[in-house]
């Protein structure tokens, strides 16, 4: 059975999810696994709603917003990355590869950009396989 | 309107801290008791499961109004107290934090069972044996909190629970009336002085002074946290405070979280862990951060360690 991995994308209403709507009126294939969550700013991704998804099942989840230096809330994205240094620790403690999270910056008008991130995302947990909380990964 | 119900007590896995805190409502105690008619409370009168000679066949539990359980859920045995609990009681009280958190307990959740019974009966320093598999209940996969395994009307956390509590709520289900428990953190009841973020970049080890004049009352305190000690205060819901301030802070320590996160779903870990972060700590500098679950494992919280993949790296 092939494995096509759910992945949460959290996008920032600024810079990723434009670019991921943009991605969509020009047409791009990427792959039908990803599920946008639109947030205000990367910097308002608690980690706790990081930890819920994986331990609701999705393989992987990721936090896209702005450069750096182009935040709409000027230094949002900056705290979310000095966040995601820390989830990426904490996701060890809490039994999943911390290669299961990634957290990237993609502008308003990148919309290949956004299209090759996600597709690269997927490539590699379907390297890592299913979340090891789904019923599933026991299966495959 | 004062009635007189009935009342039912039950501990799991747990101390009888629990049962300790209710004698400690101390004289309030005396009042209450002519309003509860306690028919079934192992811990402090005898009262078996199985009647008073053993007769019958399976654990039974008097019907009561109210019953209360204190302790979390490790073996089929609590299972089986607990859904006669459930069945018998109109009213279900988890009482102490090992009920509605894991608490203690919850901490062997890290690893498999089978590698703590490993632990606990063949350590270097002790007389090897096996583990005894007759007569006694099996474990469950992992310690859980009472509300994973039943439902639960009413959680009261705390390590142990603040005596005043357990006797306003008490009075409130003698009397019908509502009752509050408190939903805000420690901080909301912590009296020491704020001057606001910025200052530390480190945490301190739990095992440092924090700096104080022992004669003077905590109000006078900078707040522990902002001293760089991993006070667990934001964290953890209130309901420790007597004489104006948390129990811990007054005698001039950290708080250890020990009443679990401040919403019942809340994860004392990632909340701590994510003010650190965003209040520029390093966060590394927090040595065993998997202990700011001590007290709240059960629910999955504290998940097994698993074992790497390799090969793959973050970008």
């Amino acid at each position: 059975m092939d494995f096509e991995p759910k992945i949460i994308a959290f996008c920032c209403n600024w810079c990723a999810y434009p670019a991921a709507d943009l991605a969509g009126i020009a047409r791009i294939q990427y792959p039908a696994g990803i599920r946008i969550i639109r947030v205000l700013c990367s910097g308002m991704v608690h980690p706790e709603m990081v930890i819920n998804a994986f331990n609701n099942g999705a393989d992987g989840v990721m936090i896209l917003g702005c450069h750096p230096g182009e935040c709409h809330y000027l230094d949002g994205n900056v705290k979310a990355l000095a966040r995601s240094e820390m989830i990426i620790e904490l996701l060890d403690d809490f039994g999943f590869e911390p290669e299961r999270f990634l957290i990237t910056w993609i502008s308003s008008t990148e919309a290949a950009g956004f299209a090759h991130v996600v597709t690269e995302m997927s490539e590699r947990i379907k390297r890592l396989g299913p979340n090891p909380v789904n019923p599933a990964a026991t299966t495959i | 309107m004062t009635l007189t119900i009935r009342v039912a007590e039950e501990w799991l896995h747990s101390c009888s801290g629990c049962e300790i805190a209710i004698l400690n409502t101390g004289e309030s105690l005396l009042e209450l008791l002519e309003h509860l008619d306690i028919v079934h409370m192992p811990v402090l009168m005898d009262h078996k499961l199985s009647g008073q000679l053993g007769e019958k066949e399976q654990l039974t539990v008097p019907e009561a109004d109210v019953g209360i359980v204190s302790g979390g859920v490790a073996n089929e045995e609590h299972v089986e107290i607990l859904l006669e609990m459930r069945k018998k009681c109109t009213t279900l009280i988890a009482l102490g934090t090992c009920a509605t958190h894991g608490g203690i307990p919850a901490m062997a959740n890290e690893w498999p069972m089978q590698q703590c019974l490993t632990t606990v009966f063949s350590t270097p320093s002790t007389d090897s044996c096996s583990v005894p598999d007759q007569e006694v209940p099996l474990f469950l996969d992992r310690v859980y909190a009472t509300d994973e395994k039943v439902a639960v009307d009413i959680l009261i956390p705390g390590c142990p629970p603040d005596p005043d509590t357990i006797k306003h709520v008490l009075t409130a289900l003698i009397q019908r009336t509502e009752f509050k428990l408190p939903s805000k953190s420690v901080c909301d009841t912590c009296p020491t002085v704020r001057k606001g973020k910025g200052e530390t970049d480190k945490v301190r080890r739990f095992l440092d002074n924090a700096d104080y004049r022992a004669d003077q009352p905590p109000d006078t305190m900078r707040c522990l946290l902002e001293q760089g000690l991993l006070c667990m205060g934001p964290v953890t819901a209130a309901g420790c405070a007597r004489h104006g301030a948390p129990q811990c802070i007054t005698a001039r320590v950290p708080c250890r979280g020990c009443f679990g996160p401040v919403r019942q779903k809340g994860n004392q870990l990632l909340d701590m862990m994510n003010a650190l972060a965003s209040n520029g700590i390093d966060f590394k500098s927090l040595i065993d951060r998997k202990s700011l679950l001590r007290f709240s494992g059960a629910h999955g919280r504290i998940r097994k360690r698993r074992f790497k993949v390799k090969g793959i790296r973050q970008r």
